[in-house]
């Protein structure tokens, strides 16, 4: 089946990313947007975007039967999830088919052997891949499954980690040091499950510190071909989400490579795997690793990979799911990526989610830079989605190279008007265990326990007051900005006629 | 001149000499490097140096710089929005009410912390200058 027409279900940066290789591949492309998305860049890369009625996630993004409406009514022939959203969802995927449309990742199988937690960990160790001690808990009723989760507690230990069992992207998820917390921390953990997954299962883990967040991309196509694009380590994580994300692990050896490379190929055809995923590992610092999950659809740090190994997964995703023989060839590894998370959020206090416009936009630019963003200057950061801004993405021929790189295009990096951990992220590029490769899945609180606070010096903060006094008593602040908000209506057409071009 | 900015017991004072060189697209010059500046309602978000500032600016004459429990009017006007009720415990800094004049809004910001013991004026009702318009008794 030949695939001519893509509709991308999903939208901000990933959507971006998928409708520009869908251009790049020659493919149609449809874009589906919530009214509060209107006027965003996905929306005006796709050849056609149709709203979604509703005002919630639940009766827009993740409204299956309107999506397929639209699939039907636009003629698109397959369908890309990209992350999060309907990505993981077995009946959506098997709706899509259904429709006799392509869906461009995995089958409904595969997706709900690996997206559930408890068939995944049984899958992986008969794979032979050893796997962290933990339970599935059952229970959807509130009152039974805490009493589920408490009981299950004793056989897992502590300290241990509640995280939703159908979920990602560190929603759903606590950590819980002693049994006194566990109570609080389960309603928690199963009120953000039910809220962003509409499924309130957990699973309780045994939390291993002082490991390294270890994962390794494969691609499956149906020729029989299964590879694996070597690993990315994603140690450096706030609030159990990943911020500063990179390829190769540093502290990685050939031999831990083809290890875990084999596993995760093991894992994928275990499934019957086709198009792109991830095995994540937790890495021991003993050499030791242990499967820690499959997440069946493109990942937010995709880039790093792509950067050092030169393939276009995404492209790839798109060849794979049309029937083709994927194109990459054997896998080699060349220089050092590197990606970190741009968030709007306030890292002074405890990463709180910030909104805002944004006033000012200018990313970095230079060679070995790549941008991946959903936004632009003007926009407005909204409580509506996730507080992702962007991912700045640096390649340089080594690790040392790559964090000058990063550090260099942070400094340029300028977003006013909202919040964002652009600072943060800087100073994190100086930290000793950053510029040594030994992070850890706890680095960041170890690093700040007590909150990160930006070390700012007097004479800057001297220096930004002489500017916002200058600005201020120059009128700078009568912006653009606020003139185009009254100017919201339709430009007459013969404004623009009489315009006069250079 | 001088400026007021929240936070800063000091009013900022800028000589002319002192100025920033005024670049295009908001950008400025000081100390050699360029800074970025961008103002969002009452605060300046400033980008110098790899650092973001935000600098809220106190308009002259406004209510927090008072240091007076009695919020008086401070420009004729009428009443757009009432926050607080009597009894509530505000915070310092804190919108209390806003204020329509010349079509500028204007915040009534609690000069410090407190409970609110009395409200004299309600949304819609015109106020002239120097009406006290609430009153905030300092908790002990």
């Amino acid at each position: 089946m030949t695939i001519s027409k893509v509709l991308i279900a999903n939208r901000g940066e990933i959507a971006c990313r998928i409708l520009r290789a869908c251009r790049e591949a020659g493919l149609a492309t449809v874009a589906i947007y919530a009214q509060n998305d209107t006027g965003t860049i996905f929306t005006e890369l796709a050849d056609e975007a149709f709203l979604l009625e509703g005002d919630s996630i639940a009766s827009t993004y993740l409204d299956q039967s309107q999506i397929l409406e639209i699939a039907r009514i636009s003629g698109a022939d397959a369908i890309h999830p990209g992350f999060g959203f309907l990505s993981e969802r077995a009946d959506f995927a098997q709706a899509v088919i259904d429709a006799g449309i392509q869906w461009v990742g995995p089958s409904p199988e595969a997706i709900s052997k690996m997206g559930d937690k408890m068939t995944a960990r049984i899958t992986m160790r008969d794979a032979g891949v050893p796997v962290i001690p933990g339970e599935e808990i059952e229970e959807t009723e509130e009152q039974a499954a805490l009493m589920a989760i408490e009981q299950a507690s004793h056989r897992v230990g502590y300290p241990l980690l509640l995280k939703a069992s159908s979920g990602g992207g560190g929603k759903g998820m606590r950590s819980v040091d002693d049994p006194s917390q566990l109570e609080s921390a389960a309603l928690g953990a199963r009120r953000e499950a039910i809220a962003a997954f509409g499924d309130g299962r957990v699973y309780v883990e045994r939390l291993l510190t002082g490991s390294k967040h270890v994962e390794i991309q494969v691609l499956a196509d149906r020729h029989g071909r299964t590879i694996h694009l070597a690993e990315r380590e994603c140690s450096v994580q706030r609030r159990h989400q990943k911020v500063f994300e990179e390829a190769p692990c540093a502290t990685m050896t050939e031999e831990i490579r083809e290890a875990m490379g084999q596993a995760a190929v093991a894992a994928a055809e275990a499934v019957k795997y086709e198009g792109a995923g991830t095995v994540e590992f937790l890495l021991a610092p003993n050499g030791e690793f242990f499967f820690l999950e499959m997440n069946t659809r493109i990942q937010v740090e995709h880039p790093v990979t792509e950067m050092i190994t030169g393939v276009d997964i995404v492209r790839e995703q798109l060849r794979i799911a049309a029937g083709e023989p994927m194109s990459c060839p054997e896998l080699s590894i060349r220089g050092h990526a590197i990606e970190v998370r741009l968030y709007a959020e306030d890292a002074q206090n405890n990463f709180l989610p910030a909104i805002g416009p944004l006033s000012i936009f200018k990313a970095p630019e230079g060679p070995g830079i790549r941008l991946d963003t959903g936004v632009r200057q003007g926009d407005e950061v909204t409580p509506n989605y996730d507080p992702m801004l962007a991912k700045l993405i640096v390649w340089a021929p080594n690790r040392t190279e790559a964090l000058e790189k990063m550090r260099r295009a942070l400094d340029e990096f300028v977003v006013l008007g909202c919040t964002t951990n652009i600072r943060f992220l800087r100073e994190l590029c100086d930290q000793q265990e950053v510029i040594e490769g030994t992070t850890d899945t706890t680095t960041i609180d170890r690093i700040w326990p007590n909150g990160w606070t930006p070390s700012v010096t007097e004479q800057q903060k001297q220096s930004a007051l002489v500017v916002a006094a200058t600005a201020e008593s120059l009128g700078l602040g009568k912006t653009k900005l606020q003139v185009s908000a009254e100017q919201n209506g339709p430009v007459s057409p013969f404004q623009i006629i009489s315009r006069r071009f250079p | 001149m001088k400026y007021q900015f929240k936070g800063h017991d000091e009013p900022f004072s800028l000589a002319k000499e002192e100025m920033a060189e005024l670049l295009t697209d908001g950008r400025l010059l000081v100390n050699n490097k360029i800074a970025h500046a961008s103002k969002v309602g009452d605060t300046w978000w400033i980008h110098y140096d790899g650092h973001t500032f935000q600098f809220e600016l106190v308009e002259p004459g406004s209510s927090a710089t008072d240091d007076d429990s009695n919020l008086s009017a401070p420009m004729p006007g009428k009443v757009l929005e009432l926050y607080v009720e009597v009894g509530q415990v505000v915070e310092e800094g804190e919108t209390l009410m806003i204020l329509e004049a010349m079509k500028m809004e204007h915040k009534i910001v609690a000069g410090k912390a407190g409970t609110v013991t009395s409200i004299n004026f309600q949304a819609g009702d015109q106020v002239e200058q120097g009406n006290e318009l609430l009153e905030i008794e300092e908790d002990e």
